[in-house]
């Protein structure tokens, strides 16, 4: 879909209905899938992105050109996420969590081999902490001390739930690939 | 995603979800647009504070005056047209009749011809004087506009003219008129006759049927010219303008709100401790004096700590990330050995004292507490036995401290709480060993001992994490006496300190 950002951007400050859904319509998915990553069900995340849409029709005019227009967006779907997860009760304790040993020997696996969905449901079956904190650090690229303070936790706890996360995810990675490898499939974890 | 160019397990999934788009189902769009919608219910605009929309209202209300004055003369023109043109018939009729009866010559027809004139005559002078009203009434809020049309002020020169001509005498009285016209406002001639017309007089206007009948005509050509475009048929280009007033603009998403370290704790714990009332005697009992000075030799003795223990539980609130404050109520019991300063033995009743049951018992305002076990042994018959005996004196405190803390790593698993603050003691009860081997009881009654004193205390905590509700706790606390345990002015003074390592557990609510 072509369509000029500017004039985009310009036609919501005016609460351009047409501009509006122009927006919804370019950026909907994508916002959507964060949203996705963020819950633990569709629901869920049609309500972030829905509270989320109207955040960001409503603070457009505080848009500045001076960032990407879909990195400003991103930012409010994802302070909308945790937001929500607050309210939820989600992230009212994080610990400091012993490093999670799964046993497991790493394997070259890569992420190619499995499809968005299976990902997307590996991560939304993270405990909700690990979830957060595996979003922010290894998808948003948020470091360690950026989430303490985002989340009012410590970094240490940042540092546990991720590697926690980090774990679970491969452990999760190296099962499925076992299974799908029929030489391996009586291995027993 | 290129696996030979990803090796990295965070950018691998970063890689994977950049671009990932997931089709959010239609009612997520209609939820959005209903909840715009009610926002925008809720704007109030602030139309009347644009004066561009002041200014339309204005024009629409100048058009739709203009539009109805217009309209009305229209109506009111159509119906004194129908009443020319009714006279006008009546006129021609009464003419042709006329010229019948003339072609007869009767007299009497002439008298009833003149007769029914005159009746035409008023009938259509009411006609007239309607039209010249309507004239009038149509000519007369705007100038300009016949000023401008040609036709228009033609048609009506015309019609001035026509009346004009009606009647020489009504002349002056136009001409009157028309220079009060023109001193008001210099017209053009033309418009000066029409307005010089406007002021004739019906009443004083002779009417003839055949001028009627060309009024009635010249009429017709007036109002049709005069007739104007129906106001909705009219150009009117408007632009429509919304203002929206937002009554508080919402600020930009704040960042998430920090955590809040506010949260409550009970704890319990047991501490063994090492208790000294460190009791010193001032002033001896005065048999005691007497010996310390024959004998050369002190008579005081010294007290020593011995094993005690405290059963604490406390309440606290943790006030922010390192700030916590908290109360307790602990039962301290402190065991102590009293050591020196002989006893005196009564010859006689074979009772003996030590010096400190000896000293208690010379303080005590109770009665029944003097005259009891340690009733103080006094006169010729006391000997002074020098033996260094250690006695058992131990207390009964409850204690109620309130303490401030400052913890350092509070969010790890292992944090260090340094504390310091007030304790009250209060005294429950003493046992001391007699010399004879007896315990004598002292309570708070016995107005030997403070009821309350104050002790000052710090000490530090190491609080190890157990989950996220429990803590056990492990306390090294050192309290001291500020005042004497003993009442004011007396000749016993006691500031009883402690050490004590306690064990407990937290749990947070």
């Amino acid at each position: 879909m072509t369509f000029n950002e500017q004039e985009l951007v310009n036609g919501c400050k005016q609460r351009n209905r047409f501009s509006q859904k122009q927006l919804y319509d370019v950026f909907g998915g994508k916002l959507f899938a964060i949203c996705m990553r963020y819950t633990k069900n569709r629901s869920d995340a049609e309500d972030v992105l829905q509270d989320a849409f109207i955040k960001i029709y409503e603070n457009i005019s505080s848009f500045r050109n001076d960032s990407p227009l879909e990195y400003w967006l991103k930012s409010i779907v994802v302070n909308t996420a945790l937001n929500h997860l607050r309210q939820q009760k989600y992230l009212k304790d994080l610990d400091d969590i012993e490093v999670y040993e799964n046993g497991i020997a790493d394997r070259e696996i890569t992420l190619g081999d499995f499809q968005m969905q299976q990902l997307m449901g590996f991560i939304q079956e993270l405990p909700p902490g690990c979830q957060v904190i595996f979003n922010l650090y290894a998808i948003e690229g948020y470091q360690h001390n950026e989430i303490a303070q985002k989340l009012g936790i410590s970094e240490g706890t940042s540092k546990s739930q991720y590697s926690r996360a980090r774990g679970i995810l491969q452990q999760k990675l190296n099962r499925e690939k076992r299974f799908d490898d029929g030489s391996v499939r009586n291995t027993q974890l | 995603m290129d696996p030979s160019e990803i090796h990295n397990f965070e950018d691998q999934w970063k890689k994977g979800f950049d671009e990932a788009s997931e089709t959010p189902p239609p009612s997520v769009w209609a939820g959005i647009e209903a909840r715009l919608d009610r926002e925008e219910d809720d704007i109030i605009p602030l139309w009347w504070r644009s004066p561009k929309l002041w200014y339309a209202a204005a024009s629409i209300a100048a058009l739709l005056l203009v539009g109805g004055g217009l309209w009305l003369s229209n109506r009111s023109g159509i119906s004194d047209k129908t009443g020319v043109e009714m006279a006008a018939k009546t006129a021609s009729s009464t003419a042709e009749e006329k010229v019948n009866r003339k072609e007869s010559a009767d007299p009497a027809v002439k008298k009833q011809e003149s007769t029914e004139l005159i009746a035409s005559d008023h009938s259509t002078k009411g006609s007239v004087s309607g039209t010249e009203k309507s004239t009038a009434f149509t000519k007369q809020p705007d100038h300009k506009p016949l000023g401008n049309s040609v036709g228009t002020s033609e048609t009506l020169i015309a019609t001035g003219k026509q009346l004009a001509t009606r009647n020489n005498a009504d002349r002056s009285l136009a001409v009157s008129g028309n220079e009060r016209i023109s001193r008001q406002s210099g017209l053009s001639p033309e418009i000066k006759t029409i307005a010089s017309e406007e002021n004739i007089s019906p009443a004083k206007t002779d009417f003839n049927p055949n001028k009627a009948v060309a009024v009635s005509r010249e009429n017709k050509i007036q109002v049709d010219l005069l007739e104007p475009n129906q106001y909705s048929d009219l150009d009117v280009y408007m632009q429509k303008r919304y203002v929206f007033f937002k009554a508080d603009q919402k600020a930009e998403e704040p960042l998430p709100a920090p955590k809040k370290h506010t949260e409550y704790y009970a704890a319990v714990g047991l501490m063994p401790a090492s208790f000294n009332p460190d009791v010193k005697i001032k002033a001896a009992p005065l048999a005691f004096s007497q010996m310390a000075s024959s004998r050369q030799k002190a008579v005081t003795g010294t007290s020593e700590a011995g094993n005690s223990y405290a059963i604490q539980t406390q309440g606290g609130m943790r006030l922010s990330k390192h700030w916590s404050m908290e109360m307790g109520l602990n039962y301290l019991k402190g065991n102590s050995r009293y050591e020196g300063g002989g006893y005196l033995l009564d010859a006689t009743s074979s009772a003996s004292s030590n010096v400190l049951e000896s000293a208690l018992s010379g303080i005590s305002t109770n009665q029944d507490y003097t005259t009891g076990k340690n009733q103080q042994i006094v006169g010729s018959n006391a000997f002074y036995i020098d033996v260094n005996k250690k006695v058992n004196n131990d207390y009964q405190y409850l204690q109620l401290p309130v303490q401030a803390g400052f913890t350092l790593n509070p969010d790890k698993k292992l944090s260090y709480s340094v504390l310091g603050g007030m304790m009250a003691n209060f005294f429950l009860n003493n046992q001391l060993e007699s010399a004879s081997g007896e315990t004598i009881t002292t309570t708070a009654d016995d107005g030997v001992y403070r009821g309350m004193n104050w002790a000052a205390t710090t000490g530090l905590r190491l609080n190890y994490r157990l989950s996220s509700k429990w803590k056990a706790n492990l306390t090294g606390s050192y309290q001291k006496a500020v005042s004497s345990g003993f009442k004011a002015n007396q000749s016993l003074e006691s500031h009883p300190y402690l050490y004590g390592v306690s064990w407990g557990f937290r749990y947070s609510f």
